[in-house]
């Protein structure tokens, strides 16, 4: 038994050694004695196996075959060089190596210029769980009180949200069932209605599956048309359960006490979140929500006492008749679904055009994944390249990602800037958005500028319009914008509540604040249908003065 | 050839137990292992790993000379090898290094042990 065993240490020699000495070591093993000596020399056999390959590189083809006759006469071809580098050099390599490795993730990480987007795709189905397409709006996401499993890899999400955003909010506005869910959007719905979208695209339905993405915001605060149901909304990773549920004071209390939980986990002003909360145990206390047997009254009732006393419109309790499961598995599909329905839309770009006098028009009705749809802006941005002045048209833009936000603002400028900050207020975290290094072959970045706003202009697409104002890069024409600065999240609470807490907050490097609740204030102020044909006087006017 | 083989030193336990060994006659493997043992006293066993890793090392500096197999051996995949003469100057160098040694650290011990009155 042991004597193979050491055959077998002997062959794993290098050859130079194992040809020179293996026989004369198995013949001494032949003459141990005993079973302790054979053990003594089967560990001197290992002890010496390591040191060979280790240690002893310069023996490895002592007894290179290229130096023996070939046998029989028959030409033999070798290609192994005897020569192998010695085993400290290969250990200061690999320390090196690694040093380097290591040096350049944490410049890539702690750079000051947040450039390069590594898509992980860990992070993205971390991501995609917390997005799932939802039959209903009680997605499953933070619970305070018994965290989910994989809650803590939040921070990631948020870490790569500005980056590798997801993709799958805009499918969930594809894929919502408005029938099953009954969120209380009809309060305070003072938002116009968005001309020209498509009724997916319009979705109004809150999406607490969210992560903390930059930007990726829906608006609440719409009043919810009747939608068809979306192609893919069947989705057979959600297996829900409609269920008519009566509230009892239990229930209710638990509500409550979750909507607490969130409010002063998340919200972005704490003592806000404090008033809240009060408010919220006042009503409970005096009776007030008593009579609310019904879920959906209910939520709407918790609305109306948190608005009431923040006049926060993005604060909502979201009721869903649908049951969920509590960690739905992740969809892949619904990404490539996500990444074909771009592909699709051209990415929303609906006009890329050259206007009378060499202006350049872009309008793109919103701010899709720039991992997706990176090469249709450089496309689009590639035919634009020759024109002397160019207008962003955002008058239908709802927002998107904050990395496609960087990425076109980027062809306006010859270095790379700060754009603006998120501030995450339960990570007390600040992420950095800049654009990215010139464009090779960039015309634009001293060409005027001109974005055209509306009341419909939303989130990033407001970002855009702020960042550019503020860094005197563009001139906004238009009307004033939605007022959407703070980005929430969905909290599920139980199977049938979820509350929605905007827990970021942009901060505008230049102006220290942002445009949350009193909008972006155009430089020229016209009524939206008329800000393309202003905007085109301006640019003409600018023009001839050169 | 001192000046040179003073180069080598001092060597390690095992190099200047074999070359030792191999100081009286030509040994297989196996020989120098049991000489070892011998002149030790048994105190310092050398196992075929260390031995054979040795010996490659005293082959490429020449210490030592393989002669290959004998015929009629107990064995036939023993080989013998010789002490060279460059082998035999170097185990000189050490063996008066080690000689200086232990005339110093004699030296030393009896400066150090308590006279007595």
């Amino acid at each position: 038994m042991l004597r193979p065993l050491y055959r077998c240490l002997l062959r794993l020699h290098p050859s130079g050694f194992r040809r020179r000495f293996a026989d004369e070591m198995r013949s001494i093993f032949d003459h141990s004695v005993g079973k302790p000596a054979a053990l003594r020399l089967l560990v001197d056999g290992l002890l010496s196996l390591a040191r060979q390959w280790a240690l002893r590189p310069e023996f490895w083809h002592e007894l290179s075959p290229a130096q023996q006759p070939a046998a029989d006469g028959i030409p033999a071809f070798y290609t192994l060089d005897p020569f192998r580098p010695r085993a400290g050099a290969v250990i200061h390599g690999l320390v090196l190596s690694t040093a380097l490795f290591c040096l350049t993730c944490f410049a890539i990480r702690y750079s000051w210029i947040h450039i390069l987007h590594v898509n992980i795709p860990a992070v993205q189905f971390d991501s995609l769980r917390s997005m799932q397409p939802s039959a209903g709006a009680s997605a499953t996401l933070e619970r305070p009180t018994v965290p989910p499993r994989w809650q803590d890899k939040a921070p990631i999400a948020l870490s790569t949200a500005s980056h590798s955003a997801p993709v799958a909010v805009a499918m969930q506005n594809r894929a919502l069932q408005p029938s099953a869910t009954h969120a209380s959007e009809t309060l305070g719905s003072e938002s116009p209605e968005r001309s020209g979208r498509s009724p997916e695209l319009l979705s109004t339905t809150p999406v607490p599956q969210a992560p903390l993405q930059p930007y990726v915001g829906t608006r609440v605060d719409q009043p919810q048309a009747p939608q068809p149901k979306p192609q893919g909304a069947t989705s057979a990773m959600i297996r829900a359960v409609a269920e008519d549920v009566k509230l009892d004071a239990a229930e209710r209390q638990r509500v409550i006490d979750g909507a607490i939980a969130n409010l002063t986990k998340y919200y972005i002003y704490p003592d806000v979140a404090q008033t809240m909360a009060d408010a919220l145990l006042a009503h409970e206390n005096s009776g007030d929500d008593d009579a609310a047997t019904d879920g959906e009254v209910f939520a709407d009732l918790l609305t109306r006492q948190m608005r009431d006393v923040s006049h926060d419109r993005y604060v909502m309790m979201v009721y869903s008749t649908v049951t969920k499961p509590e960690n739905p598995p992740p969809s892949l599909e619904d990404v490539s679904r996500y990444r074909k329905e771009m592909e699709e839309n051209n990415c929303t770009f609906e006009k890329v055009k050259i206007l009378p006098h060499n202006i350049g028009y872009l309008k793109f009705n919103e701010f899709p994944d720039a991992s997706i749809c990176g090469t249709t802006v450089a496309a689009a941005m590639a035919s634009l390249n020759h024109a002397d002045a160019i207008i962003f048209d955002l008058r239908d833009n709802p927002g998107g990602y904050a990395n496609m936000v960087a990425l076109i603002a980027t062809y306006l400028f010859d270095h790379p800037t700060h754009l603006n900050d998120f501030y995450n207020r339960s990570e007390h975290s600040t992420e950095q958005s800049w654009t990215h290094p010139p464009v090779p072959g960039n015309r634009l970045a001293d060409k005027p500028a001109f974005v055209l706003t509306s009341l419909s202009t939303f989130s990033a697409a407001e970002g855009f319009s702020y960042d550019l104002k503020m860094l005197k890069r563009a001139t906004l024409v238009g009307e004033t914008t939605s007022g959407r600065g703070h980005m929430g999240m969905g909290h599920r609470i139980d199977d049938h509540f979820t509350i929605r807490v905007p827990g970021i907050r942009v901060v505008n490097p230049i102006s220290k604040t942002n445009w949350e609740g009193t909008g972006v204030e155009p430089d020229v102020k016209v009524k939206a249908a008329d800000a393309l044909k202003t905007a085109e006087k301006l640019a003409e006017r600018r023009l001839q003065k050169k | 050839m001192k000046d040179s083989a003073a180069t080598f030193l001092p060597l390690s336990p095992a190099t200047l137990h074999i070359l030792l060994s191999l100081a009286g006659e030509d040994l297989h493997g196996y020989g120098i292992m049991q000489e070892v043992t011998r002149q030790s006293q048994g105190k310092y066993k050398l196992g075929p790993g260390t031995l054979y890793d040795n010996l490659q090392k005293l082959i490429q500096r020449k210490f030592v000379q393989e002669l290959g197999r004998r015929p009629g051996d107990e064995d036939p995949r023993r080989r013998y090898y010789r002490l060279t003469s460059l082998g035999h100057g170097v185990l000189a160098a050490e063996t008066e290094r080690l000689a200086d040694v232990v005339r110093e650290a004699r030296l030393r011990l009896q400066i150090a042990k308590p006279r007595r009155a």
